[in-house]
């Protein structure tokens, strides 16, 4: 017997050629993400990857998955129907900064406390791109955009902490200046049996400020490693990610050492449990029966 | 004799009015009485004003009555606030709490014969009798049970298995207060005697539910594996049985943190390819709107229930309107048609449930299922509904051939496309709210946008001539009609028994299916009608004027309409129906006089 032929990524890639502006971070993402699934091994229709609205939402259209670019901010929930309609799925989620903590912000910290096994991959870019330049929730303070002619007057928000405070079991950050880095916390995300959360530093080349840009990201990205920051270390993790915006750190912030049960795993135990007690359908009524 | 009783009760929050009367219509249903119960309480959560009326009859019933045949106040006050909602006139027959100090000439309802009225010393009876007043509530159902003859038997067992869990003593006290209620009433006879006359036929034992159990039913018979929503009055308690049975058939529940969130989890798990469902109000519709739309241009299969309340905004949660008719059939934007459907009893929640998943699973779409507080949360008793009669349908999956090269949005002669789901090797696809090529790719192009529009419509044209989505009853030929949709439909059908009783000619249109306007079935009816009501609960009159929209209505057809909240009862219907005749007339006569020489 031969074993089946391995899945290179270029088998996760589609024809579909991305509407992105050249030199966008985004290709990167999707490169590594070609990679990541191709070191899993999943075939791609075992593979559903939903996504929002936005630049970065464009992305499961780029792979030869099942994929939904649904609507603005609702990736989350969309994903969650998935995962529990099919457990068995592999489930992506992708969105960029506006989609995940903008308009879909209140959806985040429901997705972690259930904790499905699901990986969410935020292409932040501190900045709106598809609509052309406006600001976004991690824009920072001061910036000067078409929607904040004399700078924002307001604190960006942390994904990191919000995320890592919410209980996120894995929580990691990457950049496509780092390509080898960023597919293999992406495979690490997706190898975590629950919720896992990548902050992908993404640099908008159009709309993004310089020092946003992969050449500064290769200059200053420091990974977590080099650090030796142990993973297991929830406290010391949010404390790094205290630094947001201010150090761009790669690598693995947080694993939970003993992962929680999944969402669907106590699903499938409570069906398991009740199957026996299902009245047959087409005798449903009989709930309602009077003695 | 009686055949048809209607008791209205009213009381605080913690005199047990609405299980006394859960009480009772378990009672008469297992007798195999036809009955019908609606509750109505204040705006509080718990205490304040709250109030049952039970309808009993040895017949079929489709509302909720008129006027009150017997009338139950706790206190004034309490009762005084339901209104028209507990309507009495000169036949009622009125209890009240003689503590309340108002004297049996002076109540508070005009129009009832002193005769009639009791004053019972309730709490005083209720503490001699158990030792304490808090089982008045078993005394009123003593004295019921005695003046109309009706279920002593079912009752005691009842109360028994009601308070088994409080304990030996209440359960003792409860049938005291209920056998001193029993014994009062016997020493009081009616003067006009209502004896309930056995039901007609064998008896049989009904089931019990609200239209809310009987869709959430309903949507388990049809196969429907997924439900995600956000609780809101009235429509939590589907969510609620579902969250008790869904597991036992593999499927599940997930209570999500808002109603967004909710449609979203069904559309998913729409999207990986099983049967899923959401519910909710007004407020949650407006929310839900933006992914209703995603659903439509996706092509997904989607249940949407909306229990309609009073609105706009929070307007009035535990009461019903009939006023979300035309944001079922409008509120999105682009070109959407999305089909409405819309029950008209508790029984019929079951097959416009099926029927809507069906509708959903064959064409690919979101279908709203437009119910309303007074079907969703009455309790009414229901015949066995024989189930093998309904057929369960299933999306259109591709072939393997068609898998060899799949189209997701194939052009297909019933522009249906086979579609696959996440875990079908060969049909991956890129689902999208954006708009697509037949491909599933995205596409800003005109030409692709105009075939998929029509795509999307066209697809939904059978639906307008698909049989059993319109009811027409009555007359054939009359030429006074009635068009009524939801629970007011109920009220229009006991119309036409009232008519047919007082020789007036007239026929009656129901739709199941609301939108698209079935047009052929309404122009078919309109032959030869003269003039009409269209009669509805809601300030507008959407129906109406969604008819109006889409058809050549008659000119003497009319709007009847009546905010949410406040009662339509079948003599108000009948006597503008009468007026409508006269009218009618005059005007036969007018052209008679004109045309002669």
């Amino acid at each position: 017997m031969t074993a089946a032929p391995p899945l290179g990524p270029n088998v996760f890639k589609s024809e579909l050629k991305p509407i992105w502006c050249p030199g966008c971070g985004d290709y990167g993402v999707v490169q590594a993400i070609y990679r990541a699934l191709s070191s899993i091994g999943r075939p791609p229709h075992e593979i559903a990857f939903i996504s929002g609205i936005g630049c970065s939402s464009r992305i499961p259209g780029y792979t030869t998955a099942y994929g939904f670019n649904s609507v603005h901010g609702r990736a989350l929930p969309i994903a969650q129907g998935v995962k529990l309609a099919n457990p068995d799925l592999l489930v992506l989620v992708a969105g960029g900064d506006g989609d995940g903590f903008s308009i879909g912000g209140g959806h985040v910290a429901h997705a972690i406390r259930r904790n499905m096994d699901l990986t969410y991959i935020v292409m932040d870019n501190q900045v709106y791109g598809l609509t052309k330049g406006q600001l976004s929730p991690t824009s920072p303070r001061g910036l000067k955009t078409v929607t904040s002619a004399y700078g924002s007057l307001e604190a960006p928000i942390n994904p990191l902490l919000q995320v890592l405070s919410a209980g996120a079991g894995f929580v990691a950050q990457g950049t496509p200046a780092d390509m080898p880095g960023l597919a293999a916390v992406i495979e690490e995300a997706i190898r975590y049996p629950g919720f896992a959360f990548v902050n992908v530093q993404s640099p908008c080349v159009t709309y993004g400020e310089d020092d946003q840009q992969l050449r500064a990201h290769k200059a200053r990205m420091k990974s977590l490693k080099s650090l030796s920051h142990d993973p297991k270390d929830y406290l010391k993790a949010l404390e790094l990610s205290t630094h947001y915006g201010l150090e761009l750190y790669t690598g693995v912030f947080y694993r939970n050492p003993s992962p929680p049960p999944t969402y669907e795993a106590q699903i499938k135990a409570r069906q398991a449990e009740l199957a026996e007690k299902a009245l047959p359908r087409e005798r449903i009524l009989d709930l309602f029966k009077k003695e | 004799m009686a055949r048809d009783i209607v008791i209205g009760m009213a009381g605080s929050g913690g005199d047990g009015i609405v299980s006394a009367g859960e009480s009772l219509i378990s009672a008469v249903a297992g007798e195999g009485f036809h009955a019908l119960m609606t509750k109505s309480f204040g705006p509080q959560i718990r205490g304040g004003e709250s109030s049952c009326r039970v309808r009993v009859s040895t017949e079929p019933v489709f509302s909720s009555g008129g006027s009150l045949d017997f009338a139950v106040a706790l206190n004034w006050e309490d009762f005084l606030k339901f209104g028209s909602e507990l309507k009495c006139g000169g036949s009622t027959v009125v209890v009240y709490e003689a503590k309340t100090g108002v004297e049996p000439d002076k109540i508070p309802l005009p129009g009832v014969l002193p005769a009639q009225v009791f004053a019972v010393p309730l709490s005083d009876l209720t503490k001699q009798a158990a030792g304490t007043d808090k089982a008045k509530n078993s005394l009123v159902l003593g004295l019921l049970s005695s003046w109309l003859g009706l279920a002593r038997g079912s009752l005691v067992k009842g109360i028994e298995r009601r308070y088994s869990k409080k304990g030996d003593d209440v359960v003792q006290g409860n049938l005291k207060a209920f056998e001193a209620g029993f014994a009062w009433a016997t020493e009081h006879p009616l003067t006009k005697p209502m004896t309930m006359e056995a039901p007609t036929g064998t008896p049989t034992p009904k089931l019990l539910a609200d239209g809310n159990d009987i869709t959430a039913a309903a949507a388990l018979f049809a196969g429907c594996q997924f439900f995600g929503g956000y609780p809101i009055t009235p429509s939590s308690e589907v969510m609620q049985l579902l969250s008790r049975e869904i597991w036992k058939y593999g499927g599940a529940v997930l209570q999500a943190e808002d109603e967004i969130a909710g449609v979203g989890t069904a559309v998913g798990a729409s999207f990986a390819g099983k049967k899923a469902m959401t519910a909710t109000s007004g407020p949650g519709m407006d929310l839900k709107t933006e992914i209703l739309g995603l659903a439509s241009i996706a092509e997904l299969p989607l249940v949407v229930l909306n229990v309609q309340r009073g609105g706009p905004s929070t307007g009035i949660p535990t009461k019903s309107e009939q006023s979300d008719l035309f944001q079922a059939c409008f509120s999105a934007h682009g070109d959407v048609l999305r089909p409405v459907l819309a029950p008209t009893s508790v029984a019929d929640s079951f097959s416009v449930t099926v029927e809507a998943f069906n509708i959903a699973e064959k064409y690919q779409t979101p279908v709203i299922i437009l119910s309303d507080q007074e079907i969703a949360q009455r309790k009414e008793t229901l015949d066995p509904i024989d189930t093998s009669k309904f057929v369960v349908e299933d999306r259109k999956k591709p072939t393997e051939a068609e898998l060899e090269k799949y189209v997701r949005f194939a052009m297909t002669d019933d522009f249906v496309s086979p579609i696959s789901h996440p875990g079908m090797k060969g049909g991956a696809y890129l689902g999208a709210g954006i708009e697509h090529a037949e491909s599933g790719a995205p596409s800003a192009s005109g030409a692709v946008h105009a075939r998929m529009n029509e795509k999307r419509f066209k697809k939904l044209e059978p639906l307008k001539s698909q049989t059993g989505l319109v009811s027409v009853e009555g007359d054939p030929a009359a030429e006074l009609a009635l068009i009524s949709w939801g629970s007011v439909a109920g009220v229009c059908r006991e119309v036409m028994a009232h008519a047919r009783a007082e020789g007036l000619r007239l026929k009656l249109l129901v739709p199941t299916l609301l939108y698209p306007v079935p047009e052929a079935a309404y122009h078919a009816f309109f032959t030869g009608v003269r003039a009409g009501l269209v009669v509805e609960q809601s300030h507008q009159g959407q129906l109406y004027r969604l008819l109006r929209m889409f058809l050549d209505v008659p000119k003497g057809v009319a709007s009847f309409t009546r905010s949410g909240a406040n009662p339509i009862q079948p003599a108000d219907v009948l006597a503008r129906l009468k007026e409508l005749t006269f009218h009618l007339q005059s005007r036969v006569e007018d052209a008679r006089r004109s045309d002669t020489p």
